[in-house]
């Protein structure tokens, strides 16, 4: 599994998770793998069920929504030059500082399911965390994923 | 046979991830043969959270079943796993 060039943003700088989540997202659907109203539809999930994960060193997002917005299942990718703060799965109140976000374009259950098990892998790696906020182009990122992801 | 319902948001992404973990950990732990593994979306079970013995979500549930659920949060950053699998296996043990 490889990250698509078009579909991951290095060195980002942005002032909140709504300005990440909207430009992953349009990556997405400027794409064609998902369906036009799929960032609303992300939006929406990240309030209901926040999806900021307390990795170390950095926290990690995965934000993700229903299936039926989706038309091809892939991941896109961005690296923060400065964290932004997303909600901590599992709660409504407590915030993660987030320097990666891994936006999963998912369609039914089964998909990627080696995949996301190999994603979830890494992030909970520090070292890899550490090496993967500081890449610098996207075949660094698929080098540094080759065979984990 | 005891019920074990594993479940998230969307019922698609991070719960399949501690699907795919608690499998192994059962099967490691010899617990394969008493327990069965559903999984589905929060907001399909919260009215029936009763049906199942044991019960994990990634996601915040309402007041009134929280008592019931267990953070299933820890699969997925790998910080706390130990803890939260003693919680499973107490209420899989639990008569």
């Amino acid at each position: 599994m490889r990250i698509e060039e078009e579909l991951a943003i290095i060195e980002l700088e942005a002032d909140s998770k709504e300005q990440v989540l909207q430009l992953l997202g349009s990556r997405l659907i400027d794409q064609g793998y998902v369906k036009e109203g799929f960032i609303e539809s992300i939006l929406k999930r990240e309030v209901a069920y926040p999806t900021g994960l307390p990795t170390e060193p950095f926290g990690v997002a995965i934000p993700h929504t229903d299936g039926d917005m989706v038309h091809r299942s892939t991941v896109a990718f961005a690296s923060l030059k400065k964290p932004v703060q997303f909600l901590m799965m599992g709660t409504d109140d407590k915030l993660v500082d987030v320097q990666l976000i891994f936006m999963l374009a998912l369609k039914s259950p089964d998909d990627q399911l080696e995949m996301l098990q190999k994603l979830m892998g890494l992030i909970q790696d520090p070292e890899m965390v550490s090496k993967l906020v500081r890449i610098e182009s996207v075949g660094a990122l698929n080098e540094l994923v080759a065979g984990k992801v | 046979m005891k019920k074990l319902l594993i479940m998230c948001g969307t019922g698609i992404a991070t719960s399949t991830v501690v699907k795919g973990k608690v499998e192994q950990w059962l099967k490691d732990n010899n617990l394969s043969q008493e327990v069965k593994i559903y999984q589905s979306k929060v907001s399909d079970e919260i009215g029936r959270i009763d049906e199942y013995d044991v019960v994990l979500s990634t996601t915040l549930v309402p007041n009134n079943i929280k008592d019931k659920v267990i953070d299933g949060v820890p699969l997925l950053t790998g910080i706390g796993v130990d803890a939260m699998y003693e919680k499973v296996r107490a209420e899989i043990k639990r008569e």
